[in-house]
């Protein structure tokens, strides 16, 4: 090879170098004692945007925490998740239907205006739900398929038609929020509410900038770029890729400790690992527990993590072949060995709770209530009650959409085998098939409820009462049960609520099944070892000063 | 000649319309976007929402009608994830791709092909041996593990890459090499069966018999002869370029239009998998267009069965 055509091959090489560079570099933080944090996620969101209405997995948890906040907070640390002061400092009840919220002076959005209650009351505000007459309409008018963003749903200020649908569940019966004065707000329902205060705290009900959002192009435009009051700001969203945080220095609880902390997306478990070990990353989410070994063999790191406001259920549906009988339900529930899936699955790591509830519902937990026992006598003498005669249950599995989904699924089929069920599990590759009529009967299937805020409305009538998914698919009904979602929903007397709650979870989970709880669903995160940062049951993340510390900087 | 492209670009477009048609149906029928997208805790009001802001709810030929209409007038449509448009959301992606598979081209091909060569050269001797054993593993060990194992020495062990992500162009370096070896092991094999049946043929006997000296014999008449098997290899390894790094982008979290890809099918993001689905079809068929003429151009005989078939 001649000199010039070293020279040659050398310059391609380095031209090659400076493109992929200039292709790939983000902006560098330039020198600042806070350090840059790198989180590496399965992913960031799973709907694409940045809109706590739009977004309903509980990744976007994860990441809304840093960005957004709630006029009522959780303590989310503590394992209790007491409630606190976020962006309201107080609050009363006026009457049944009314609570009165004094709004934090000085909190500063990301754009540099101060919260008041005009933004407040934008936030809950049918034009930001996207539920004005001229919304709907324009939604309506855009309804052909594929056509250009200016006449879709995303295109002005008109939010998709499902963040409309979001907003009507999470606040079914809220007539208006009003401002009382410039620092203070009420919340008014049309109806008795005594979940009101636990609405107020949800997630989905994270305070926005009025002004920003005005003068964003478009709803998709805000929903890439949002502005809130968390204590760190959005400067690059790249779906299916990175999200990347500054630090909002003018936060009201403080300078945030990280200067820059972005959100890698990073899809394959052993990749984060990897990342992780080698320091490319200094938290990972999503680690499945027989990863953990693998991560804390390495004396640099750790795992943190445990049970979440999630519970893993299986679900009945009633209507089909031998699960229309309640005694093969009843069977089923108590073939479940739950504390051996707990300590083989999940190294016992996570816990069987009391049923569909959590004991974070305070005066709404029953404490004295649990799954049914594990007794298998028990459940082959219900089967033979039952009158079965062999016909084939099946058993509808995604593959691992849970962690230790198709695990789980293996050892509760089998103990369904045990007890004389004849149970086939048939893998669907997602959910439209789990929920599939047409290609056979559905009978039983897997899923997971959360709990947003406080209280059993948030879960079992969420979920399985007339509006909920079970019931508007078609899996399962109850007259008590339905007249008793009513009352838990409007009553304001803590006994009858309490006794409504209780009968309800006899008939969904004893009685009449709807679904049985297996487990409560847990997360893990690795994490280097010099930094001290603790996890929350509420799945969010939390940067904020008194929950992050690099004690050792510089490793 | 115009009459022979005008043939092949004809077939090319039914080629893209049976791809996209069946990208279609299979993916109409097989997911609901809307459960997938919003996730199964979704109000089922969402989902109902959702599905008439799409026309979901249409049924299915009145959906792919729409769809070829619209496509018909330029509008490829917008994602379903986050409503910005298929083109600009595959767009954006296409040079981090090419960023990774143009180098791992160069690698297969700078790898690959003297390997394939030199193994044919000294068939059935130690170093035949050596490389096709190397070939073997190239080509059976799956990408994915040899981008893990890779990220394992190098990233973890060793500390001198990074181990995922696009940051720097320090992180194109494993996805580039996963690929390029792997490729490099496929052509190897190529070139080498190539140059083994040609070696065999009476006209190299007969250079040989001339007394050619033996390298002009394989620079001028065994590797001009092997190279129209070798270009086949070559041009299909240049039309999945876009598309082609699936898994390795996967491994080393790369987001390109492999990874995008993934995604949308597991969404069932209609408008960007047709998108995507469209720009390999159109790179399939163009690098199998620009093969087509090199073969013309390495074998003169070729060219010449073109004009009398057309003439």
């Amino acid at each position: 090879m001649t000199h010039s055509r070293k020279l040659k091959g050398a310059m391609l090489i380095g031209a090659y170098l400076l493109a992929t560079t200039m292709l790939t570099m983000p902006g560098k933080a330039l020198a600042e004692d806070r350090p840059v944090i790198t989180v590496a996620v399965q992913q960031i969101v799973n709907a694409g945007a940045l809109d706590v209405l739009r977004e309903q997995s509980n990744v976007g948890a994860r990441v809304f925490y840093s960005i957004f906040e709630t006029l009522i907070d959780y303590d989310r640390q503590n394992a209790d998740l007491p409630q606190k002061p976020g962006l309201a400092t107080e609050w009363k009840r006026i009457d049944d239907k009314t609570v009165e919220l004094k709004l934090r002076p000085g909190v500063k959005f990301h754009n540099g205006d101060v919260m008041t209650a005009d933004d407040v009351v934008f936030t809950f505000s049918k034009e930001r739900f996207g539920l004005l007459d001229e919304q709907d309409n324009a939604r309506k008018d855009g309804k052909t398929l594929f056509t250009a963003s200016a006449s879709t749903a995303v295109g002005g200020k008109v939010p998709p038609a499902e963040v409309a649908a979001v907003a009507k569940r999470a606040w079914p019966n809220l007539d208006r929020v009003e401002k009382v004065d410039d620092m203070t707000v009420r919340f008014v329902s049309t109806v008795a509410d005594p979940t009101l205060e636990g609405r107020i705290s949800r997630y989905g009900a994270e305070i926005l900038s009025k002004r920003a959002y005005e003068e964003a192009e478009s709803w998709l435009a805000f929903a890439q770029k949002p502005v809130g009051t968390g204590p760190y700001k959005v400067v690059e969203f790249k779906p299916d890729n990175i999200l990347v945080l500054e630090a909002h220095d003018d936060y009201w609880g403080g300078k945030p400790p990280i200067k820059t902390l972005r959100f890698a997306v990073v899809p394959e478990v052993a990749s984060r690992v990897n990342g992780l070990l080698s320091g490319e990353y200094d938290f990972i989410t999503d680690l499945p527990p027989d990863q953990i070994n693998t991560v804390e063999s390495n004396a640099a790191f750790e795992v943190v993590g445990g049970p979440i406001t999630n519970h893993r259920l299986m679900v009945f549906d009633k209507n089909n072949g031998p699960m229309q009988n309640p005694k093969i339900r009843q069977a089923m529930t108590h073939a479940i060995d739950r504390e051996t899936i707990v300590e083989t699955l999940w190294d016992g790591r996570t816990t069987v709770p009391a049923g569909l509830q959590w004991s974070y519902y305070g005066d709404m937990f029953l404490s004295d209530w649990t799954v049914p026992e594990y007794d298998m006598e028990l459940a082959r003498k219900l089967v033979q009650e039952s009158g079965y005669n062999g016909e084939e249950i099946t058993f509808r599995v995604l593959n691992n959409y849970y962690t230790n989904q198709v695990s789980t699924a293996q050892i509760n089929a089998e103990s369904f085998r045990q007890i004389g069920l004849n149970v086939k599990i048939e893998m669907k590759e997602n959910w439209q098939q789990i929920f599939d009529k047409e290609s056979g009967p559905r009978m039983v299937r897997d899923w997971s409820n959360s709990a947003p805020f406080p209280d059993p409305v948030s879960s079992i009538v969420n979920q399985h009462c007339q509006n909920g998914q079970q019931q508007q698919v078609g899996e399962w009904t109850n007259e008590e049960f339905n007249a008793l979602c009513i009352k838990l929903e409007t009553s304001t007397d803590l006994e009858e609520r309490r006794a409504s709650f209780r009968r309800m979870l006899e008939i969904a989970e004893r009685e009449d099944p709807a679904y049985t709880v297996l487990h409560q669903s847990a997360i893990f995160f690795g994490k280097r070892k010099d930094i001290e940062w603790n996890w929350s049951g509420l799945q969010s993340m939390d940067f904020r000063a008194d929950n992050f510390q690099v004690v050792a900087p510089g490793n | 000649m115009v009459q022979y492209l005008l043939m092949k670009i004809f077939r090319a477009l039914v080629t893209v319309t049976l791809i996209v048609s069946a990208a279609f149906v299979v993916l109409r029928l097989s997911g609901d976007p809307a459960i997938i997208i919003l996730g199964p805790e979704a109000p089922p009001e969402a989902f109902e929402a959702f599905r008439r802001n799409w026309g979901l709810d249409q049924p299915i030929w009145v959906q792919y009608f729409k769809y070829f209409v619209a496509v018909a007038q330029g509008d490829l449509g917008n994602s379903m994830r986050d409503g910005r448009s298929a083109l600009v959301v595959v767009g954006e992606r296409i040079p981090l791709t090419l960023a990774i598979t143009l180098p791992a081209l160069f690698i297969k091909l700078a790898i690959g092909l003297p390997a394939g060569v030199v193994a044919a050269l000294y068939r059935n001797t130690w170093v035949d041996r050596l490389i096709m054993m190397l070939s073997v593993a190239g080509f059976t060990v799956p990408s994915f593990v040899l981008g893990l194992v890779l990220a394992m020495i190098f990233a973890v062990w060793l500390g001198w890459l990074p181990s995922g992500g696009s940051d720097t162009w320090a992180h194109a370096v494993l996805p580039t090499v996963t690929m390029g070896l792997v490729g490099a092991a496929v052509i190897a094999r190529f070139t080498r069966s190539a140059m083994l049946e040609v070696l065999g043929q009476p006209y190299i006997r007969t250079a040989s018999a001339k007394g050619l000296l033996w390298r002009n014999v394989v620079r001028s008449h065994a590797l001009p002869n092997a190279a129209i098997p070798t270009l086949t290899i070559i041009g299909f390894l240049v039309g999945s370029l876009v598309a082609g790094a699936v898994v390795v982008e996967s491994v080393f979290s790369w987001p390109g239009v492999g990874r995008l890809l993934v995604n949308a099918v597991a969404n069932r993001d209609l408008a960007v998998v047709q998108v995507i689905l469209l720009l390999v079809g159109l790179t399939m068929v163009g690098a199998n267009l620009a093969v087509d003429i090199l073969y013309g151009i390495v074998d003169p005989r070729l060219r010449i069965k073109r004009l009398q078939a057309g003439s």
